[in-house]
């Protein structure tokens, strides 16, 4: 549904996105992470026809989004990054304009607002200015007008950025309920938004894709298999030379903390389950336990590893 | 066509709803007014054609004022991408625009002018004939003003610049091309030549009332030309 092609844009000297190319199959949401400045709005951009690439080509639902600009765009919904609206226009008004720019009939455009205002929750602010509106609910009315034409491909630029988390919760609701109808490109740089809602990820650093996969298998590639946290009654020396001597840790880092307390995490060989070795560890020591988690690996790290390689590397 | 007629009438409403337009359209109806009662008195001619002459120096200022935020406003306030991110070109975002603002303009320039025109209808007899041509003029002269301003306002997101680099070539086209061509080096034909591109030269014609095919060819064309590079300007965004 949405082809990239060796997508190259320069701006002056700077080459701010350089031979990208995914291709993003109908239906799926696919979440495009990446660190501030590595590409991401000028792809989108590119994607949406704002800006022409230097060379590469992208396409959306079969057009081309140069060479038939007007057909690929009526594929498109687009929420930009900022949320850019008519301040001193009325939400049902500005969704009467957007729904005409897209060419649709006036009983369509009725029927449409309709739905799409209870859909993203603006029935009781419909004839309210926008310029009086919260961040949030401006949000949603720039999430209507994305939805108003039934787009096939949905872009969201950062759409839950300046939400509290009940309604980010209500957006990834939102966003979930649109899937399998709209193929969804979401940019964001919340990473657990994107595990709990997106099929794929691509993660692009430096104007390139440094990863891509479904988030558990990106999660399982992450070097470390995640870590063991131990709190022991012990003094610090004693509890990492103990716990090092276990089969399989690779690493413990050890902390003192008030009333004779010690606060370690024990990383472990990959593949490795150090709890049941490590409860014996402790067991034979006979030190007092009050807490021992299993952290998982998470997204978070994996981001953090990968684009701290990519920033290493160049 | 329908798509640039949705921007035109985008435009209009919001023009409608920023305080600045009614500011403006107080300031002209006072300017025109005062201008037309310094001429009303008794014995004096029943005619508007002194009102006009003011006027034309006014829309220097009247139309820049209501072109300057067109273009730039969408780029400052960043509507520009979900604008033409939608199924519409460079070519009927200028033109929608400059129509919206075109039919405000109209209603600005004949809201002040019909009650003056009622006055002189109520107190004498005045000949219609001048004073519609001339008004035909003064709405040829803004629709020109408004496409140069148009084409300012897509080349800067700051509306002051807008608004002085509009006034700056509406000067050059008028009060500068007056001076040059009285300068001593400027030979006949040539102060004639420049006398034909100026807009106060052109409008002359018309609020004499003597109107060639030629008069109309030059508004005509010359906001044709400014709108043309309206949307080139703004096509130049993407290559920048």
């Amino acid at each position: 549904m949405i082809e990239v092609q060796d997508l190259v844009k320069w701006y002056g000297p700077t080459l701010a996105v350089d031979h990208l190319s995914f291709d993003i199959p109908q239906g799926k949401i696919v979440g495009f992470l990446g660190p501030n400045g590595a590409g991401k709005t000028t792809t989108i951009r590119m994607l949406t026809g704002y800006l022409p690439p230097t060379s590469g080509r992208a396409v959306i639902a079969g057009f081309d989004v140069l060479k038939q600009a007007d057909d690929a765009r009526r594929m498109i919904g687009y929420l930009p990054e900022t949320t850019p609206l008519y301040l001193e226009m009325r939400v049902d008004e500005y969704l009467h304009y957007r729904g005409k720019l897209q060419g649709m009939k006036r009983t369509l455009r009725k029927q449409r607002i309709e739905d799409v205002t209870e859909r993203c929750g603006l029935e009781k602010i419909k004839t309210r200015v926008i310029g009086h509106l919260s961040r949030g609910n401006r949000q949603r009315v720039g999430l209507a007008q994305a939805l108003i034409h039934e787009p096939k491909v949905l872009i969201l630029d950062e759409p839950t950025a300046g939400f509290d988390p009940t309604q980010v919760s209500q957006v990834r609701q939102l966003i979930h309920e649109l899937k399998g109808k709209h193929t969804i490109l979401l940019s964001t740089h919340i990473l657990p938004e994107v595990e709990q809602i997106a099929d794929d990820v691509i993660i692009i650093a430096g104007g390139k894709i440094v990863a891509r996969g479904a988030p558990a298998a990106l999660r399982k590639s992450v070097g470390t298999q995640g870590a063991v946290v131990l709190e022991i009654k012990a003094a610090a020396e004693a509890v990492s030379t103990a716990l090092s001597q276990v089969n399989g840790v690779k690493n413990v880092q050890v902390q003192t903390q008030s009333e004779g307390w010690t606060h370690a995490v024990v990383t472990a060989n990959a593949g490795e389950d150090l709890r049941e070795p490590l409860g014996k560890a402790v067991a034979s020591n006979q030190w007092t336990l009050r807490e021992m988690r299993h952290e998982a690996a998470t997204l978070e790290q994996f981001f953090i590893q990968i684009t701290a390689q990519q920033t290493r590397g160049t | 066509m329908n798509r640039t007629l949705t921007i035109a009438q985008r435009e209009l409403t919001s023009l409608f709803f920023s305080p600045i337009a009614y500011v403006t359209l107080g300031l002209f109806a006072l300017g025109t007014t005062s201008i037309f009662f310094i001429y009303f008195a008794p014995g004096e001619q029943a005619t508007l054609r002194p009102t006009f002459q003011w006027v034309v120096w006014l829309l220097i200022f009247l139309a820049p004022a209501i072109s300057m935020r067109l273009v730039s406003e969408e780029f400052r306030s960043g509507t520009i991408e979900p604008l033409m991110t939608a199924p519409v070109n460079e070519t009927q975002v200028i033109l929608g625009k400059w129509i919206g603002a075109f039919v405000y303009f109209c209603i600005i320039l004949l809201a002040p002018m019909l009650i003056l025109i009622g006055l002189l209808e109520f107190t004498s007899d005045p000949d219609y004939g001048p004073i519609f041509t001339g008004l035909l003029g003064l709405i040829l002269v803004g629709g020109l003003y408004l496409a140069i301003g148009i084409f300012a306002s897509a080349a800067t997101k700051d509306q002051i610049i807008s608004f002085l680099f509009t006034v700056f070539i509406i000067s050059i086209f008028t009060i500068a091309l007056h001076f040059i061509a009285q300068a001593s080096f400027v030979s006949n034909d040539m102060a004639r030549a420049l006398y034909f591109v100026n807009i106060f030269g052109q409008y002359e014609d018309f609020a004499k009332g003597v109107l060639t095919l030629s008069n109309f060819v030059f508004f005509f064309s010359g906001i044709a030309l400014f709108l043309f590079m309206a949307v080139k300007v703004l096509e130049s965004r993407r290559w920048r």
